[in-house]
């Protein structure tokens, strides 16, 4: 087993097509070239501390208000997880602790802990740290559903002062908190977990 | 250990681990996998190119559908409203608010339209066996970068979750536009499943002018 770049060459990230490492471009996708992404960890810092201090006023400020016979009542995520449970809803209250806290604060430690471990070396099974990436990749998405939910009970439920349900500034915090996640883990460059550990057995 | 390659068209660099592999003539419907980080590499699938083009018009048609009836209702004290998607973006003018609205149109509407869009742009004329339209690389390149940012089936799961949330709040009643996008997320998933990248990039160098 060996990689491109051990065997100087270039492999496209796109399509996979391999190049003489002088080309600049593609000749297949026509996608730029390089060995690896230039300054993929730095990218990545800066998306997720940008996707972090997003999420600090998305904790802080209130998801969504109900407005009930013209009383108001908000409530920001914690608050309602406290609100369901207390109401006996256990389920409820499980689905909005795993979607809005447990899954995006788990985003962000294994995205830092990646970048750590690429950065230092870590002698750590490139495998596993595969696994935590394209778990990473494929909850990063689903966090999503918060927005959405937002948007769904905000813009069905307005009958005016009888019932309505109105967003509130936390969610938009939380929308740009999940975009800039998700860029933050697209620009890991996975090769680079495999550099260190070349000749790992499957 | 192997030497470096001397025929370069005759290998493939994984995407995601940039482990070499020689490429051999994969039949449809098998499945070419990195031997070290598992990654698909060539999955060709009998008649792929019809299949992305049909499921891509479908998917045109139905969020045509889906776009003009309402998704949900609801009732509270004799008072009813409706909501279709478009009402649902356009909901949120003031503000940082038009946020929400702007993900839902671009998640949810825009960006898998465009996906499909720019499937068809390419796929077409190479099913034809003519050669690519202009920028057909950047094209499909394109709709590759945007499937994780197409997200009907999230939005369709946040509608399961909105009802439960609204519980006892109000009466919801789901509309036709609620089934035609659960039918659209099915059509979605089939048409992400249906494309074989590596298939359609050799196409493309092949017949390019």
């Amino acid at each position: 087993m060996i990689s491109a770049r051990e065997s100087g060459l270039v492999g496209c990230h796109k399509c996979g097509t391999v190049h003489e490492p002088s080309l600049r471009e593609c000749r297949t996708c026509g996608a730029g070239l390089r060995s690896r992404k230039p300054n993929s960890l730095q990218n990545t810092w800066a998306w997720l501390i940008t996707g972090l201090v997003f999420y600090i006023p998305a904790n802080m400020f209130p998801l969504l208000t109900n407005r009930v016979l013209g009383s108001d009542d908000g409530h920001t995520i914690i608050e309602g997880v406290i609100l369901f449970y207390k109401k006996g809803d256990f389920l409820v209250a499980t689905v909005i602790l795993a979607a809005s806290l447990i899954i995006p604060i788990t985003k962000f430690l294994i995205i830092g802990f990646l970048i750590l471990s690429i950065r230092f070396r870590w002698d750590l099974s490139a495998h596993a740290r595969l696994v935590l990436y394209e778990l990473v990749e494929f909850i990063g998405r689903w966090s999503m559903i918060d927005v959405f939910v937002v948007a769904l009970m905000a813009g069905l439920i307005r009958l005016g002062a009888i019932i309505s349900i109105l967003p509130g500034p936390g969610s938009v915090c939380f929308a740009l908190s999940v975009i800039f996640t998700m860029i933050s883990a697209q620009s890991i460059d996975t090769k680079l977990i495999w550099d260190q550990t070349p000749k790992e057995r499957k | 250990m192997p030497e470096a390659p001397k025929n370069l068209d005759g290998v493939i660099a994984c995407p995601s681990c940039d482990l070499l592999h020689e490429v051999e003539d994969i039949r449809p419907g098998q499945r070419a996998k990195c031997v070290r980080c598992h990654t698909t590499l060539i999955s060709p699938k009998a008649d792929s190119m019809d299949r992305t083009i049909a499921l891509s018009l479908a998917s045109v048609m139905l969020m045509i559908g889906a776009l003009s009836f309402p998704f949900l209702g609801m009732s509270k004290a004799g008072l009813e409203r409706q909501a279709s998607i478009v009402d649902l973006i356009m909901a949120f003018s003031q503000g940082w608010y038009q946020l929400l609205g702007l993900c839902v149109l671009l998640f949810v509407v825009a960006l898998p339209m465009l996906r499909a869009g720019l499937l068809i742009y390419t796929i077409w004329p190479l099913r034809n066996g003519k050669p690519p339209l202009p920028h057909a690389k950047r094209a499909f390149a394109l709709a590759e970068t945007l499937t994780p940012w197409t997200m009907t089936e999230i939005f369709i799961l946040g509608t399961v979750v909105s009802l439960i949330k609204i519980g006892g709040l109000a009466k919801v009643s789901f509309g036709t536009s609620f089934w035609l996008f659960c039918v659209l997320v099915l059509v979605v998933a089939f048409q992400n499943a249906s494309v074989c990248r590596w298939t359609i990039w050799q196409t493309i160098k092949k017949v390019q002018p």
